[in-house]
């Protein structure tokens, strides 16, 4: 943690986050999430606290994923799912119509459950963003932006002399972490990870936890996770979701060793899962 | 309490030796047997038809790329032929020429150099050559030239051994004094259509189909891969997206002639398009064409992993970006492949370009879009009419030049495909 400061994000961005600090980075107030029909998340109220990584844990099928993409908006390629209730961003409302969702995504960044790097070089992958919102100023600036992404999600020194070889030859591990400088090229505020090591052997899995661990100083991270090990081990809160509802919220050390709901203590004894 | 055990009744041990089982084991390795002997069968017959066709049209077709000559002996300054060799300069050439009388200046010499009863030996249209000559250079006009001129049809078989036997009878004796030849029909690659087989050309239908394609293309190529692009990225799923759907896959299965039809009643009798036209055929075949690009367009777009549109998304590319940066390039080989099988079905199609007048004699090849114009399967058809035996082979070189074409365009389709193609 003790090298963070020098890694270089800018003065001005790190001295807003200070000032915010006091205030929830996300508010979500008494949010439904619709497939057609169906509910799929009931009336769910959370703060999304900066600097702090935040778990969404429960039983499969439980919603953890459709609330998670209501948070940047990407159910909205959904064609049957619905939004209700109200998500703030800094006190912005994210479903007003002033809110752009294209840069809103750019805010909220994503990483999937399944590692999907674009079929194109290492470089690419990560400059895509930049180039996309125009952050870069130039060939040299992008290179810059590249590397600094690349060294952050800890996969710089693995690929510094490759850039231009596909992103998809590289093992799971490397194109999840790939996957997270690609999010953390454009700068985002809150990063959204689904399920970011399911699809990884124990080893991969460790290196993304260390590098949640070090990410966490700078963005506010929700992490979906079924396995309540890593939940104990990155987040610093934790969210307990049960057929759509949002059981229990709070402290991870008080969840894991003191939870007041018994669906929670059941769930966390592995009585169901 | 009685002692009740729950254990079911033993099952004898499967013994996989016995009869019925090794029975069933010889029974699965002959049934896979046969059906790799149906496969085999099946390709080989296909093979073999392939084959079959492909070795009749170059027998046949080969003939065709040949034309016999006869050498004539003309000597200018002795003939009655007169022309002013200052008319021959500038615009007035095409007309000084014709006025003079060169076809009998050849007539003459040939009946000096050959005898009284050699007047069939030359084809009707052979003092053109002639003539492009004296075009070329005025000066022969002062002396005796040698040409060697195209053979009459008749003559032109019996060289290649398949004429009547007095036709054989005056080809060997004129093979005895060296005065025939049969050689690369250079003409045959770079004329137009016309009556007479020994100096019908492949030029003007291929420049015909040319053109018609890349008005097909122009049409076709765009508009279809627009319409896959919103059908699959933007339409939303509803009765009237399901009705296009259902529509755009009946259209792939129209017969060729009703596109025929509603291209003479829309293009011709409504919008006063030019008849004949480069343009309607290829307006008229791109309609049929398109479906076939939305269809797989639409599938090549389907195939692009989700996962690759939410990564796009998910760093803040709007759709338009999603589209034009990430699924198109990954469905371009797929759209390129049913773009060419569309371009190729529709190079074949003759019915529908009859309809709309594409099968006029045409003597020369079209210079543009508007031009009256053939194209090669027509051109196949009309010369397949006639009764002549000399157009049998010109049809077979024809077809040669139609499978060239439509082989080229499949090879460019190979290549396109292995360079855009991209794994994920
Ligand atoms: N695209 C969708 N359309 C309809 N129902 C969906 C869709 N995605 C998820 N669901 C349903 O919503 C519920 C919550 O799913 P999800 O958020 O993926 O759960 P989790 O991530 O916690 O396993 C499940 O019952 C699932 O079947
Ligand atoms: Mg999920």
């Amino acid at each position: 943690m003790t090298d963070m400061s020098d890694t270089g994000m800018s003065d001005i961005a790190a001295g807003q986050r200070v000032l915010n600090e006091a205030a929830p980075k996300m508010i979500a107030r008494d949010v439904d999430v619709f497939y057609g029909d169906k509910k799929a998340i009931d009336n769910v109220s959370i703060d999304i606290a900066l600097e702090n990584v935040t778990a969404f844990i429960g039983p499969s099928g439980c919603g953890k994923s459709t609330f998670l993409r209501a948070l940047n908006r990407m159910n909205d390629t959904i064609a049957s799912a619905r939004v209700t209730g109200k998500i703030e961003l800094d006190g912005e409302d994210i479903y007003s119509s002033g809110m752009d969702v294209v840069q809103l995504r750019a805010r909220v960044g994503m990483v999937f459950q399944k590692p999907n790097p674009f079929p194109k070089s290492i470089y690419e992958n990560v400059a895509y963003g930049p180039r996309i919102h125009g952050l870069a100023s130039g060939k040299a600036d992008m290179d810059q932006i590249v590397e600094k992404s690349l060294k952050r999600a800890g996969l710089w020194e693995e690929v510094k002399d490759r850039l231009a070889e596909s992103g998809t030859a590289l093992s799971g591990g490397q194109q999840q972490r790939l996957c997270i400088a690609r999010a953390i090229a454009v700068d985002p505020e809150v990063i959204l990870m689904d399920e970011p090591c399911s699809a990884l052997d124990p080893i991969a899995t460790a290196k993304i936890e260390e590098l949640i661990h070090e990410l966490r100083g700078r963005y506010a991270i929700v992490i979906v996770t079924h396995n309540m090990q890593q939940a104990a081990r990155v987040s610093q809160r934790t969210a307990f979701f049960h057929l759509g509802n949002l059981v229990e919220y709070g402290d991870t050390s008080e969840i894991f060793t003191n939870p007041r709901a018994t669906r929670t203590k059941d769930y966390i004894t592995g009585r169901y899962g | 309490m009685t002692n009740t055990t729950h254990a079911e009744p033993r099952r004898t041990p499967t013994n996989w030796n016995d009869q019925a089982m090794q029975e069933r084991i010889r029974g699965r390795y002959a049934s896979e047997r046969r059906f790799r002997l149906l496969g085999l069968f099946a390709v080989l017959l296909s093979a073999g038809f392939l084959a079959f066709l492909l070795v009749t049209m170059a027998a046949n077709g080969a003939r065709g790329f040949t034309q016999t000559e006869v050498r004539v002996e003309v000597d200018f300054a002795k003939s009655a032929l007169f022309i002013d060799p200052a008319a021959l300069e500038g615009f007035g050439a095409d007309a000084a020429l014709a006025g003079a009388d060169i076809d009998g200046a050849v007539q003459t010499a040939v009946r000096a150099q050959y005898g009284e009863s050699a007047d069939g030996l030359l084809s009707d249209a052979a003092w053109l050559r002639v003539r492009d000559a004296i075009l070329e250079d005025p000066a022969l006009l002062n002396r005796s030239e040698t040409f060697w001129l195209p053979a009459r049809s008749g003559l032109d078989q019996a060289a290649k051994s398949d004429g009547s036997a007095a036709d054989e009878q005056i080809y060997r004796q004129l093979d005895d004094q060296d005065s025939v030849r049969t050689g690369f029909n250079l003409g045959f690659l770079t004329g137009a259509d016309a009556t007479d087989p020994t100096v019908v050309g492949i030029w003007g239908a291929f420049k015909g189909s040319l053109f018609t394609m890349l008005v097909t293309l122009a049409l076709a190529f765009p508009i279809g891969v627009l319409s896959a692009i919103y059908l699959e990225e933007y339409a939303p799923r509803n009765r009237w997206t399901d009705l296009i759907e259902v529509s755009i896959n009946n259209l792939a299965a129209v017969p060729s002639i009703i596109f025929g039809l509603l291209g003479l009643a829309v293009f011709l009798n409504f919008m006063h398009l030019p008849r004949s036209a480069p343009l309607v055929g290829g307006i008229t075949l791109a309609l049929m064409t398109m479906p076939v690009i939305v269809i797989a367009g639409r599938n090549a777009i389907k195939s692009v992993p989700p996962s690759i549109r939410d990564a796009a998304l998910g760093v803040g590319a709007s759709r338009v970006q999603v589209v034009f940066h990430h699924v198109l390039p990954l469905a371009l080989p797929g759209i390129l492949t049913g773009t060419i099988i569309g371009m190729a079905r529709a190079l074949g199609e003759t019915a529908p370009l009859l309809m709309i007048g594409m099968r006029a004699f045409i003597a020369s090849p079209p210079g543009g879009f508007t031009e009256p114009a053939t194209v090669l399967p027509v051109q196949i058809f009309l010369w397949s009419d006639e009764v002549s035996r000399g157009f049998v082979e010109k049809t077979s070189a024809a077809i040669i030049v139609l499978l060239a074409f439509l082989l080229a365009m499949n090879g460019l389709a190979i290549y396109l495909r292995n360079k855009f193609e991209r794994r994920w």
